[in-house]
């Protein structure tokens, strides 16, 4: 199968390898930069175009993976769709929920597989926990505190910093939690939500949002872009007969490199490898299904959902009041 | 030398700060009153002092200054007792589970011209008097939102009966994070969003979760979980942390997490052991030399009152599900 990257960023660059690690390969890069889709492009011997649509249109693509900003993503997606490709998309899914609707239609109609990669229900301790849930340990779940984030990102054209495009925290890293919360504990009922959003003096945003499932349980997820650096997730579920906690501070490996010598600022890099990266696993499933050997764990609705909820709690933290789902 | 005398020891906390009167030698535990005599009575012995079982002999001591660490809804009378018999006062938290009650304890010890602390150790926390320090020296600029937990084990008894706590984990682990903001910020709560219920022990009618969201004056967003979410086998008793946003950075404080781990075959769990400085000595030797200068202790009536209103607030707000103005 033949795999063409929409939007050569960070994460069309993670996407081209993890694919080609899978054994496909990569014969087509767009983005809206010529020069970006050329730096990618020349690393597989693919073809590179600032026309994505056009991209998306070559009759030798088999599958479109969408990893351009969130706004765009549902424009692509229909008209890969309309073009009769396997669609990987990066989430969030889409920008609004109608955008997902659309996009789900659109992949209904022209009967082509459409994943939404919500990587953290690929991320090996995520599964660990909901193997101790399964297994009992915790008894009956009743709390949940998921926390996740670092520095705010930039991206292309700083199109993260633009509460606009990117939905800010809420929607671009919190989400990642949410559909987690929902994969893990069902429905929400409703949300409330406060959310920094600001952009001066410094692109600071921090969202601490609560969520009452349907089952009751109280979950507390915080998403924070106001680090002057670094990247942690911390994961707490308390139930009746005990408790799970991750924190992704602690790490086997952590490395403090000097950047000259006598010179005191260095990197310090917290390092923690695993047999096989999230995102490997994510595309496996996303081929098997492709394949039609295997169903994947997320689907269209439920990436819909992921956005529907950050998007509640996005309204509740504009009204100040909580939002029903 | 202050002669310090404690009412009922319903509250675990008032072993802690017979220990530190204890310590202290310009003070003196002269004498325990319970209600529940052979609480009181074994107290008395462990900490050798007198055990006065009649409330009015007990007041009529030479005694300056009582701790008042009884079941929350008792505070009020206690306090009312001790101030009109002329006692300086250290209450524990919460002041009172309701603002009438909380009112009405500082009104009583108003009138009868007598000091009125509440029991908030974390003002004494080392690491958190730094981060107050990093915080006034303005070297983080603007604070634009903090998150906070108390999570506790379950303390189970009275504290998870209505009628003598007046709320659950809401109540007993939102006000210690309450005072910290106020005090470190200089700022006061003016809204409270919260959801809460009992969701993790069985056979109590209280709530043992709360998630809060909290506005400060100036637009400073609070995030904070009041719980009793720790298992009988976590190594602790439970935290006090923060994290705090600015506009230059990001403060992260976790007040105990200075500990050894102890692992020891014949115990069920693994234990954090705690080697950092003991906030309650702090406590009680402000209450000490308060009642010694007869002065209002550092932490005053006034401050309780303040996160009580959070506290009741927080009820309110989960009872109609919407923020409520405080
Ligand atoms: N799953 C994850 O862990 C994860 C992590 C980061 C980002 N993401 C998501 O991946 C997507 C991309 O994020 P990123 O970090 O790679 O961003 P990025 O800014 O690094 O890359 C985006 C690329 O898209 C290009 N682009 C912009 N507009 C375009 C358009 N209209 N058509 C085609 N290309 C266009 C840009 O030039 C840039 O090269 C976002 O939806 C983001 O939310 C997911």
């Amino acid at each position: 199968m033949r795999v063409a990257i929409i939007g050569c960023g960070t994460m069309g660059h993670l996407h081209a390898s993890m694919a080609a690690s899978c054994g496909l390969r990569i014969i087509a890069c767009g983005d809206k930069y010529k020069h970006s889709a050329k730096v990618l492009a020349e690393q597989y011997s693919a073809a590179a175009s600032d026309d994505s649509m056009a991209v998306i249109a070559d009759p030798e693509v088999d599958i479109v993976a969408i990893c351009s900003p969130t706004p765009t993503h549902a424009g692509y997606a229909i008209a890969a769709a309309e073009a009769g490709k396997s669609i990987f998309c990066e989430k969030p899914f889409a920008r609004t929920v109608q955008q997902c609707r659309d996009a789900m239609s659109a992949a209904r109609k022209a009967k082509v597989k459409l994943f939404v990669a919500h990587v953290v229900r690929y991320f090996q301790e995520f599964e660990a926990m909901r193997a101790q849930l399964a297994a009992g340990k915790v008894g009956k779940p009743g709390f949940v505190k998921l926390y996740r984030g670092g520095l705010f990102p930039m991206g292309a054209d700083g199109w993260f910093r633009d509460y606009e495009e990117s939905g800010g925290v809420t929607l671009d890293s919190m989400i990642h939690d949410i559909d987690w919360l929902r994969y893990t504990f069902g429905d929400a009922e409703r949300v409330f939500c406060q959310a920094l959003r600001r952009s001066e003096p410094e692109a600071i945003d921090y969202s601490t949002a609560t969520f009452r499932m349907k089952s009751g349980v109280i979950a507390k997820v915080i998403g924070t872009w106001a680090q002057p650096g670094g990247f942690r997730v911390e994961t707490e579920i308390c139930g009746d007969k005990g408790m799970i906690q991750f924190n992704s501070d602690e790490t086997p490996i952590f490395t403090m490199k000097r950047t000259a010598p006598g010179e005191t600022p260095s990197t310090i890099v917290p390092a923690s490898p695993v047999p096989k990266s999230p995102y490997q696993l994510e595309w496996e499933e996303f081929i098997a299904w492709v394949r039609g050997t295997r169903q994947p764990r997320v689907t269209a609705r439920d990436a819909t959902e992921a956005v529907r909820m950050a998007l509640a709690a996005l309204e509740s933290a504009e009204t100040g009041k909580p939002v029903k789902l | 030398m202050a002669r310090i005398g404690i009412m009922s020891f319903a509250h675990m906390h008032a072993y802690s700060y017979a220990a530190c009167l204890d310590e202290l030698v310009e003070a003196e535990l002269i004498a325990i009153w319970d209600d529940n005599h052979s609480r009181g009575k074994k107290a008395a012995k462990q900490f050798n002092t007198a055990f006065v079982a009649e409330l009015d002999k007990f007041l009529a001591l030479d005694m300056q200054g009582v701790i008042v660490t009884s079941e929350n809804v008792r505070h009020r009378e206690m306090v009312e007792a001790a101030a009109a018999a002329g006692k300086w006062v250290l209450c524990e938290k919460p002041l009172a589970p309701t603002v009438a009650d909380a009112k009405a304890v500082i009104a009583a010890c108003r009138h009868a011209k007598v000091g009125l602390g509440t029991a908030f150790p974390v003002r004494y926390s080392i690491p958190m008097m730094a981060v107050r320090q990093m915080l006034k020296s303005g070297e983080y600029g603007e604070i634009y939102a903090a998150s906070c937990t108390n999570n506790g084990q379950f303390p189970g008894g009275w504290f998870a009966k209505q009628a003598l706590s007046g709320g659950g984990a809401t109540m007993d682990h939102t006000v210690h994070a309450v005072d910290a903001l106020r005090w470190m910020t200089g700022r006061e709560i003016t809204h409270v969003y919260s959801e809460n219920g009992n969701l993790l022990r069985h056979g109590i009618d209280t709530d043992d979760v709360g998630s809060l969201h909290l506005e400060m004056e100036g637009g400073i967003q609070v995030s904070h979980v009041a719980s009793w979410n720790r298992p009988k086998s976590f190594p602790t008793w439970g935290d006090v942390t923060f994290e705090i946003v600015c506009e230059k950075g990001v403060i992260r404080v976790d007040a105990f997490n200075q500990k050894i781990s102890v692992y020891n075959d014949d115990a069920v769990r693994a234990e954090w052991a705690y080697w950092g400085g003991n906030p309650d000595l702090g406590l009680i030797q402000d209450f000490v030399a308060a009642v010694d200068e007869r002065r209002e202790p550092t932490v005053t009536g006034v401050d309780g009152l303040r996160a009580v209103e959070v506290t009741v607030a927080a009820y309110k707000s989960a009872a109609a599900g919407k923020m409520v103005r405080i």
